[in-house]
């Protein structure tokens, strides 16, 4: 029973606060520090400092020098430094300097956890990816965004005019309020998809697969040439390719199954996708890959750490294609730099290949965006701060600031809306002016993680990304229809408790079987007999449940 | 007592089967050899990798070309670690919470293992008792978290120094072995003049060299390691330690976390491997110094122990 002071063994350390900070905030031990929350929408805000004439597309500038504090996670390749500009530039046009509280991007989810259970959290907290701020919410912990939008103009002429309003209803949680407000993205393109050797394909003669069937011709072709090669594989454990397969497919799997419900718009009400007909299409799709020996199985079951990674297979050339995002490429060229294959492949990001369902990818996405601490309600500038946090989440001017610099000294602007980054800096991240002496990046503080990549109109999204990752997005916006997003069904605190108990056994049961299915350890006739084991877990009242809020919510919000 | 194989290994090389060894004997001894020669590859291989990564190009890492000699040589890596300031910073944080933190914790494990060693001192089980008790039951994280936020310790090197400073399995070990210092030692010392302190510092502290030795290198190590601590109660870059920057590194680019993150709907950008391999050889070093001289007060620790009565 050894037992050293101070070190713990790492994942139970994590899992235990992850655990424990949510139960926290869940109890509601937390709400003994939210301060002023809920009744008083907007009453009569704290306004030192605010503009009286804020209005969308005009710099903020609060009236007296104010300080914010901020959450700022430190990514292990930009850590903040003493030469960054982009703090002082903010404070020399709106008065506002950040003060930052920092934590390590390796726990930076369990460490927010932590500072806003314990009431010790900054005013500010970015990064917040939609669902995440339900658990806060619960506890009252943080604001409902939802009341103080009014006084952001900003954020209100881009939902509109980007079209975005019934996914912002989408955020709403069962008290009809929203919690965060996100990153807005004037076009959404899936992050993950699958990557080609686009040499290799062109070798067998298989054209770029428009379709899943196509995908399977091109890898018989590919299988032909190179026996010994199981062509298709996926970096993610499967959870990646079953993501963005499912779509083409009419269902949702892998990392995008989320709460496992899939709307389906004939019926107006929302069915299981595990056990749906949809599902097993996909299923039986990618067993019969498997079968054929097309599929790398044992990327679906291993995680893509230590040896065989599927980077390893992709430049020993026994992978051709696989899942990943634009990094991936990068990562992949890195591996077969190093092997003989130098120089003469070529891998590209194809939009997913569509299916059934049409040429169908994932709905639109928000980014990150951000939330409130409840105590900030009673700060003395808290209009102030709504409004700063407008200007710099929402408006072009500080979007072009976070992502390139100073307007006439780090970039320029030409008058068809194309950025060029002065040839004395550069912007190493995304592969920009290499030989520029200072990084916008690295030395300056722009294009960071924390801030930079939230809200993008399409113009400000291609200027930095590479020509390829551009292709891509056009490719995906000019080829693929995003899927409609589901009709909201916020759950209350204990409907939230109850279907999280129901939803995890079934979720399990799918997970198990999606894998034994695909590998051939269950033959797909057994799919009844699999469809009866996800009833007998009440899978019928956990759909009622579901059902149920999104009924309600219908009736309540028209 | 200990079974100890009487040189199985002569320094010249092959092993030592005298005539009068048994066959029996003999098979034992080579199967030990081979066993332990087996273990100690399997222990050292992980190690050679990770050198052998710290001096290889990325691309050669991520093709799975490296195994335990260099592909693609170059000191570039160590160079650009070495360069970067955060590392250095981290790097003299964690030695100034080891040093500060392990006197610390020698000092309080020594006294209060000393105090309640002593049979006859009356309230001896509930001193025990407040120190076993840490053992079972603690207030858990957030509370702790709260704590130490109201003690005004946040952002300190206090925060990480002293919650840790007293680890009651270091202080029962402690307490065990004064109390198998032979009395009489102290009994003449007491005749002789000195008092209770004096005692401890001039008779008792000497003579517990090499436990002291190993609580040394049990603290040190814990410190040195520690993570969770900084985690928790620093959020200023300048006063993180070695362990978190290297977790950092390591953890925040493991495929895991990336792809919860591609979950959420983000991308991470991956660390090289064989910067964390730089980084990696880099922290270990001075344990790894350090280690070899300790130890050998920590076999002679463990010996004493275990001659009882």
């Amino acid at each position: 029973m050894k037992r050293e002071p101070t070190a713990r063994p790492l994942g139970r350390a994590a899992r235990r606060l992850t655990a424990l900070a949510t139960a926290t905030a869940l109890t509601g031990l937390a709400a003994c520090s939210g301060g002023s929350g809920g009744d008083d929408p907007a009453g009569d805000l704290n306004d030192a400092g605010a503009m009286s004439g804020y209005a969308a597309d005009t710099t903020f500038r609060a009236t007296e020098p104010v300080e914010f504090s901020i959450l700022w996670t430190d990514w292990p390749e930009s850590p903040v430094k003493d030469s960054w500009e982009i703090f002082d530039e903010i404070e020399e046009r709106t008065n506002v300097s950040l003060e930052l509280t920092h934590v390590p991007f390796s726990d930076h989810v369990e460490k927010r956890s932590l500072l806003i259970s314990a009431g010790d959290a900054p005013d500010v907290i970015p990064l917040v990816y939609t669902g995440e701020e339900q658990q806060f919410a619960a506890s009252q912990a943080v604001l409902p965004m939802s009341d103080y939008v009014e006084h952001m103009p900003n954020f209100q002429k881009y939902v509109e005019e980007w079209d975005l309003g019934q996914m912002i209803d989408n955020l709403r949680l069962a008290d009809g309020k929203y919690y965060m407000v996100p990153g807005l993205q004037e076009v959404s393109v899936p992050t993950f998809t699958l990557l080609v050797r686009e040499d290799v394909f062109d070798e067998v003669g298989a054209p770029i697969p428009e379709t899943w069937d196509e995908l399977r011709g091109a890898l018989e072709k590919i299988k032909a040439e190179h026996p010994d090669s199981k062509p298709l594989a996926d970096g993610f454990e499967g959870g990646s390719m079953l993501n963005y397969a499912a779509h083409a497919f009419g269902t949702v799997a892998g990392w995008g199954y989320g709460n496992g419900t899939f709307f389906d718009e004939e019926k107006g009400e929302f069915v299981y996708a595990g056990a749906s007909d949809e599902y097993r299409d996909m299923l039986e799709y990618f067993h019969g890959l498997a079968e054929d020996g097309l599929l790398d199985t044992e990327s679906f079951t291993a995680t893509n750490e230590g040896e065989g990674t599927v980077t390893e297979k992709f430049a020993a050339g026994e992978v051709f294609a696989a899942s990943g995002a634009a990094g991936t490429v990068q990562e992949f060229s890195t591996a077969l730099d190093a092997t003989d294959a130098k120089g003469t492949y070529e891998i590209v990001q194809i939009a997913p290949p569509g299916g059934p369902a049409g040429q169908v990818v994932e709905p639109r996405n928000f980014w990150h965006g951000f939330m409130l601490t409840a105590e900030t309600r009673d700060h003395p500038n808290f209009l102030a701060l709504v409004q700063f946090l407008d200007w710099l989440y929402y408006s072009p001017e500080a979007r072009d600031l976070l992502r390139w610099g100073v307007e006439g000294e780090t970039f320029t602007k030409s008058d068809d809306g194309e950025y060029t980054l002065d040839p004395e800096y550069s912007l190493k991240s995304f592969n920009i002016n290499l030989d520029g002496d200072t990084d916008i990046g690295e030395d300056l503080g722009y294009s960071n993680n924390v801030l930079s990549d939230s809200t993008e109109s399409r113009a400000l999204k291609e200027s930095y990304n590479s020509p390829q990752y551009v292709e891509y997005i056009d490719s995906v916006l000019s080829t693929r229809t995003p899927r409609d997003p589901f009709p909201p069904a916020p759950l209350d605190e204990v409907e939230l408790e109850q279907a999280s108990l129901l939803a995890t056994p079934l979720k399990d049961t799918v997970d198990t079987n999606t894998l034994k299915f695909i590998i051939g350890d269950r033959p797909l006739s057994e799919w009844d007999a699999y469809v009866a084991e996800l009833e007998a877990q009440n899978l019928q009242g956990y759909l009622d449940l579901i059902n149920g809020a999104y009924e309600r919510f219908a009736q309540e919000n028209g | 007592m200990v079974t100890s194989v009487m040189n199985p290994v002569r320094p010249g090389g092959g092993v030592s089967v005298g005539p009068r060894d048994t066959v029996g004997y003999r098979v034992f001894t080579w199967l030990n050899t081979i066993t332990l020669v087996v273990i100690c590859l399997v222990t050292l291989y992980p190690f050679v990798t990770l050198l052998a990564q710290s001096f290889s190009s990325a691309g050669a890492i991520k093709a799975g070309l490296v195994n335990a000699v260099p592909v693609g040589f170059n000191l570039e890596t160590y160079r650009a670690v070495m360069r970067d300031g955060g590392f250095w910073t981290s790097y003299g944080n964690t030695v100034l919470y080891t040093v500060v933190g392990t006197a610390i914790a020698m000092v309080l494990t020594t006294t209060f293992a000393y105090v309640i060693s002593k049979r006859h001192l009356r309230g001896r089980n509930v001193l025990i008792g407040i120190a076993v008790f840490t053992m079972f039951f603690n207030g858990g994280i957030i509370p702790n978290y709260v704590l130490i936020s109201a003690l005004g310790m946040k952002n300190t090197m206090w925060a990480i120094v002293l919650p840790g400073a007293l680890s009651v399995f270091n202080l029962l070990v402690m307490k065990a072995f004064f109390e198998n210092l032979p009395r009489e030692v102290e009994e003449a010392a007491q005749i002789d003049g000195l008092g209770w302190f004096g005692i401890f510092t001039r008779i008792v502290l000497p003579l517990s060299k090499a436990m002291i030795a190993t609580m040394v290198l049990f603290y040190s190590v814990a410190y040195w390691n520690d993570w969770f601590a900084a985690f928790l109660y620093v959020d200023r870059n300048e006063l993180f330690p070695l362990s978190l920057y290297l977790r950092n590194l390591i953890a925040g680019a493991s495929t895991t976390t990336a792809a919860s993150a591609a979950a959420a709907g983000t991308t991470t950008d991956v660390i090289s491997a064989n910067i964390q391999a730089v980084a990696m050889i880099l922290a270990i070093i001075p344990i790894l110094c350090v280690y070899p001289f300790v130890q050998r007060y920590f076999v002679s620790g463990v010996m004493l122990g275990s001659v009882k009565g």
